[in-house]
């Protein structure tokens, strides 16, 4: 079991950890450069950047946005995200693994507050998935995807609580380590394959969104040779 | 292929059977054989020669399907159908571009035999893409900034592409683009001259103002594209505009070699939205004029506010004014006077959703009402975030789905109109003046009146300090 364990968060734990980089780089140098050519074909080049910028950081820290639409599910959600981010990155086992790797460190947050982020962050995914599931047009429009997405999310939370707890451990601390291990490099790998690439997306889309109105200025024409209508009557 | 399976709403009654037809518009005969591979085909050429494709690309990545953009929609309010989900119409589009063009999705269908595009499906699209009324509210709504009016817009061109599109639209614009009198409406030069006179015979009989509809005057500083519907069924809005002109000295012209500011090529088109624009330009350089001065409408403002810098020639393309900012600098200037209170009904503004998403033109109207007004309230939401009439994205010209469009489509706004007790809604756009008579009508509400600004800045024009006695006859009227 221990073998496995260091294997995981060894050897898998680098190739899982890649992918995601080098996935969601991927995701950023596709959206950039097709930014770029959008703006270098098109007729016209003015952009409001000002505004743009506004509304991406709107987005990216939604205080204004949360009572627009579903408030409940909205708030929710907010929360959702910053237990995800924040208790991963500062929880002090974690760092201390940098630090044995990379001999990299930054400041943890008290366990005590990590217990208190991981058990919302559980709670606000099972709200979520209510409000997914509960909501007649939501769950209509949801996928495969994020439908899994949310429990797959929470393993690594609830199997890191429990191994923090021993007491309440029912099963062997490493075999509830591997589980959290496996399915954390789980997220990793999927994260640039499913809609989780919004981590690195979500900054530019408000840009991509005003950018796709800027059409290049030979689009009608080019068009319509390429479907060999130039000169078909309307 | 997910079934669309319509979620019945309590408030909906017989009306939505209309829609269970193949589509619920008119379509000219077009060639049905194979047409998701000519789907595919039009789709290709577009991402090819587009700015399509990385946005496409993005949105694909992103989407999450919250549903948050459902409460900003005015047809899923009031239809409550999963079909008018924004983000479930995006999807249809996405779905095609996962499967065709990303290496994903090709990999992913042969591995699970997964979607294929059928018949069905563009059926699906086709109806759906035309129950939208690409106003863009919901894209406030989206965490993921993902824009559905630009979704919608994209597919309407492909699927116009293979033939499917309303025919109301493709008329219109066959008319303008390829027709004997160049505009939407079919209005030759004669008859355009003709009403341009007549309205200024009413001007002076009934104002006094002796103001001129100038024709193809070279070197006017603006040359005016109103909706041409407007020579036909707007003339207090055109008097007020040509009164507004005269009285604080425009230099403004029609040109008779184009005097059309419609634009269904935003409906549906890039390429006819490119060569209408075009149009545009040109009577401009014709005439050696140096700005466009586009009337009340919407759609027409934003089509070439947007879209004459991209088609014709980016930062040396003649920048474009609407009517509503010319009045509201003159006012501002002290060059336009008008008596304040003059209009004595509660009056209110709607906002048309072309010229109010990008927040163009939102506080000039209003403080050009709030001077002339006695009671003016604001409709809520309104500004930015207003809510469309229903008949926005070219649908208020398809007569044959008026049930739609003012029973599902148009239902929030008539609630609205009726919560803000307004004798005038002031809707300064052709489209949406006569989707809001319809809506009224329809929903009962028959003591409002729709009327353009102009209509009500003629009603109270300070024309003492311009010098001129207005005729007894007015006078005995008030």
């Amino acid at each position: 079991m221990e073998q496995w364990l260091e294997w995981a968060r060894g050897p898998l734990f680098k190739f899982a950890f890649a992918v995601m980089v080098l996935g969601l780089f991927r995701h950023l140098l596709l959206a950039v450069a097709g930014t770029v050519q959008a703006l270098l074909r098109a007729g016209d080049t003015k952009i409001p950047y000002k505004v743009v910028f506004r509304t991406t950081l709107d987005w990216l820290f939604p205080v204004k946005k949360m009572n627009v639409n579903r408030p409940v599910y909205s708030v929710i959600s907010v929360i959702f995200h910053v237990g995800l981010i924040l208790t991963p990155i500062f929880l002090l086992p974690h760092i201390q693994l940098w630090e044995r790797g990379l001999s990299i460190r930054w400041p943890a947050i008290p366990h005590v507050l990590a217990d208190m982020l991981t058990l919302i962050t559980i709670a606000a995914t099972v709200a979520l998935l209510i409000g997914r599931l509960g909501h007649i047009y939501a769950r209509g429009i949801s996928r495969i995807q994020d439908i899994l997405l949310p429990p797959l999310l929470m393993v690594p939370f609830i199997t890191g609580f429990l191994a923090m707890h021993p007491a309440w451990n029912p099963v062997d601390y490493n075999a509830v380590m591997l589980i959290h291990v496996l399915s954390a490099n789980l997220i990793f790998i999927l994260i640039p394959f499913t809609k989780l690439g919004h981590i690195i997306l979500l900054p530019a889309t408000q840009l991509v969104s005003e950018v796709g109105w800027h059409f290049p200025a030979e689009s009608g024409d080019d068009v319509a040779v390429a479907l060999k209508k130039e000169n078909m009557p309307i | 292929m997910r079934e669309t399976t319509p979620v019945k709403s309590p408030r909906l009654n017989e009306q939505d059977q209309v829609m269970t037809t193949k589509y619920p518009y008119y379509v000219e005969p077009y060639n049905e054989t194979e047409r998701p591979r000519r789907f595919l085909e039009a789709f290709s050429a577009i991402l090819q020669h587009s700015n399509y494709g990385f946005v496409l690309d993005t949105y694909s990545k992103i989407t999450t399907k919250c549903a948050r953009c459902a409460c900003n929609c005015q047809v899923f309010m009031e239809s409550g159908e999963l079909r008018d989900v924004p983000c479930h119409r995006t999807e249809l589009l996405l779905r095609v571009y996962r499967r065709y063009f990303t290496l994903g999705g090709m990999v992913s269908s042969r591995l699970f035999n997964g979607f294929t595009l059928t018949d069905r499906y563009i059926d699906e699209m086709a109806e759906n893409f035309y129950r939208c009324t690409a106003c863009r509210r919901c894209k406030f709504g989206c965490p993921m900034g993902v824009d559905h009016g630009l979704m919608t817009h994209l597919a309407r061109w492909i699927l116009a592409e293979i033939g499917i599109v309303p025919k109301a639209l493709v008329v219109a614009v066959r008319e303008q683009l390829q027709g004997k009198t160049g505009n939407t409406s079919a209005i030759p030069v004669v008859a355009l001259k003709d009403t341009c006179e007549f309205l200024e015979e009413e001007l002076l009989e009934n104002y006094n103002i002796p103001a001129k509809f100038p024709m193809d005057v070279e070197g006017a500083e603006m040359v005016f594209f109103p909706a041409v519907s407007d020579y036909l069924l707007e003339p207090d809005t055109l008097m007020g505009n040509a009164a507004v002109m005269h009285l604080t000295n425009g230099s403004w012209t029609i040109g008779t070699g184009y005097y059309d500011g419609i634009n269904y090529g935003l409906f549906y088109s890039d390429t006819h939205l490119c060569n209408i624009v075009r149009k545009e330009a040109a009577e401009v350089k014709r005439l050696k004029a140096k700005k466009v001065l586009i009337g009340e409408c919407g759609h027409a403002s934003r089509s070439a506010k947007a879209f004459i810098p991209t088609f014709c020639g980016g930062k040396k393309a003649p920048p474009v004014i609407n009517i509503m900012e010319y009045s509201h600098k003159a006012l501002l200037d002290g060059r336009l006077k008008v008596k304040s209170g003059a209009i004595l009904d509660r009056v209110t503004y709607h906002d048309p959703c072309n010229i109010a998403r990008s927040k163009w033109i939102i506080n000039q109207p209003r403080e050009l009402l709030e001077a002339i007004c006695k009671d003016y309230v604001d409709m809520v939401p309104g500004g930015q975030m207003n809510i469309c009439c229903g008949g926005g994205g070219g649908t208020v010209s398809i007569d044959e789905i008026r049930k739609f469009r003012t029973g599902t489509g148009g239902h929030v706004k008539a609630e609205q109109i009726k919560a803000t007790g307004a004798k005038y809604v002031v809707a300064p756009c052709a489209n949406c003046k006569k989707q809001l008579r319809e809506v009224c009508e329809d929903n009962g509400l028959h003591d409002v009146e729709i009327v353009g600004l102009h209509d009500l800045l003629l009603k109270a024009l300070d024309l003492e300090y311009y010098g001129i006695t207005a005729p007894e006859k007015k006078e005995e009227e008030e």
